[in-house]
């Protein structure tokens, strides 16, 4: 209040880096209008839209804004890619999911740090004969799929040497061929 | 310096929303009133993605991506109240049909474009199959038609259905980047949409084959409101407003504002209702 005529009418504002500041004039609420970029709020303890962090320690030890981290797994044209306090990615695309867009999303496997899209989370695509309660998850690396008895390949879509059916859906059953009339 | 509205003066404005703030800007004509541009509302724990305005009520709508909700203030003045807050995932675009009294919006999360009365009440998911990112969304409320974009990287497109969701079909699909906004002008039955990708902005008139238009050399357009002969986007590269005219295909002016963050949805928030009445409204 700059009429009051005392030494303290003007103090400087609550800002960072001594940016410019209003008072809202119902609640006298002292109120930071030019805050640094990347950051935002009535004291500039926020982190704008596609940044995050804690950039006046509100919630722990002080954390810059900084772009979202989400391994290039996360698209510059969508909105609220990552939570703006923790950093926790909210869209990952490509298939990935987990904090950072950083693992496969489930029922995917592969390198979801692939440099190129087409090379990171591909579906594993389980054979639903040959696989334990007709799963469609898989080991998110190997893209090992867990296979019934006697069942094998990554799919599980083949059976074991010496064993046939794979369409039962109980496992692949041994050809118990004769010995003596069987070539192998 | 408002956390609740102040009321604006008579005439035309644009509203457009800066994550945790909308500004307004007056318009004089075409013209934008650049130095008397303010902000109508802080909101600073809030995002705000999409803007709609109802001109009867005079009341600004918006979307807030951060808790997530739907809002609403009365441009007379008046503190901000939530109307949705159950059940959104990243809830975009926003259009109000101000003869039936619906709002309509896009969830890019839920992959979801619903419906309630302004009120948030009679809510109802009208489409959720085959969207991927839908944004922009605008109504004719004249002809009871619906108009969104969808940015999908592998299947971009403009779609239309009637008011209640039937009659849905594809627009545009071809030469498509990332639509991300568009507009339909109530007096020239015109809408346009705002292309990120192929920085352009498009136009036709829905009902006439062969009224396609384009013009060049967008930067990155996020949102887009019309008035008569002229656009205003939302701008992601210069973080500004940008007037183009239709009539001589050019940019006419551009307006940064003080806060250098980037800019969202933009509306008009006109003076008065455009004329016209539709079945729902009477019925």
């Amino acid at each position: 209040d700059s009429t009051a005529g005392t030494n303290s009418d003007c103090q400087p504002c609550p800002c960072p880096g001594g940016s410019s500041c209003a008072v809202v004039p119902k609640t006298k609420e002292v109120v930071c209008t030019n805050c640094p970029t990347g950051t935002t709020g009535k004291r500039c303890e926020l982190c704008d839209d596609g940044y995050f962090g804690d950039p006046l320690g509100s919630n722990g030890p002080v954390r810059l804004c900084r772009l979202c981290q989400c391994n290039d797994n996360i698209d510059p044209n969508a909105v609220g890619n990552c939570n703006r306090l923790t950093g926790e990615c909210l869209k990952c695309i490509y298939n990935t999911a987990g904090f950072y867009c950083d693992r496969c999303k489930e029922g995917f496997f592969g390198n979801p740090l692939a440099p190129n899209p087409a090379d990171k989370c591909k579906a594993c695509s389980c054979n639903p004969y040959g696989t334990m309660r007709q799963q469609s998850n898989c080991n998110s690396v190997t893209g090992q799929c867990e296979c019934l008895p006697h069942v094998s390949g990554r799919d599980c879509s083949a059976c074991d040497p010496g064993f046939y059916n794979l369409h039962s859906g109980q496992g692949c059953e041994r050809c118990d061929c004769h010995a003596l009339g069987s070539t192998n | 310096l408002p956390t609740a509205v102040t009321p604006l003066p008579p005439g035309t404005h644009l509203l457009f929303a800066q994550a945790g703030k909308i500004g307004h800007l007056p318009l004089e004509g075409s013209s934008m009133k650049k130095e008397e541009a303010k902000t109508l509302l802080h909101v600073p724990e809030k995002v705000i993605i999409g803007l709609a305005f109802d001109c009867v009520d005079k009341m600004v709508y918006w979307t807030d991506i951060s808790e997530p909700s739907i809002g609403r203030a009365s441009l007379h003045g008046g503190e901000p109240t939530t109307i949705i807050r159950q059940d959104l995932g990243s809830p975009e675009g926003l259009a109000v049909d101000h003869l039936g009294r619906n709002l309509f919006w896009t969830d890019s999360y839920l992959d979801r474009i619903e419906v309630s009365k302004l009120d948030g009440t009679q809510r109802r998911v009208l489409f959720e199959t085959h969207l991927v990112n839908p944004r922009g969304i605008v109504v004719d409320p004249v002809r009871g038609n619906l108009y969104w974009t969808d940015w999908d990287r592998d299947n971009p497109k403009i779609e239309t259905s009637y008011m209640d969701g039937r009659n849905r079909r594809i627009l545009a699909q071809d030469n498509l980047g990332l639509p991300n906004g568009l507009t339909f002008d109530p007096f020239s039955s015109q809408l346009c949409w705002v292309d990120a990708g192929t920085h352009r902005a498009e136009c036709l008139h829905p009902e006439r084959p062969g009224s396609h238009r384009a013009l060049e050399g967008l930067q990155y357009p996020f949102a887009v409101t019309s008035h008569g002969k002229n656009l205003y986007y939302t701008d992601w590269k210069t973080n500004s407003v940008i007037a183009m005219d239709l009539a001589i295909s050019k940019e006419t002016d551009a307006f940064h504002p003080h806060k250098q963050t980037r800019p969202y949805g933009i509306t008009m928030a006109l003076a008065q209702c455009p004329q016209g009445h539709n079945y729902c409204s009477v019925n």
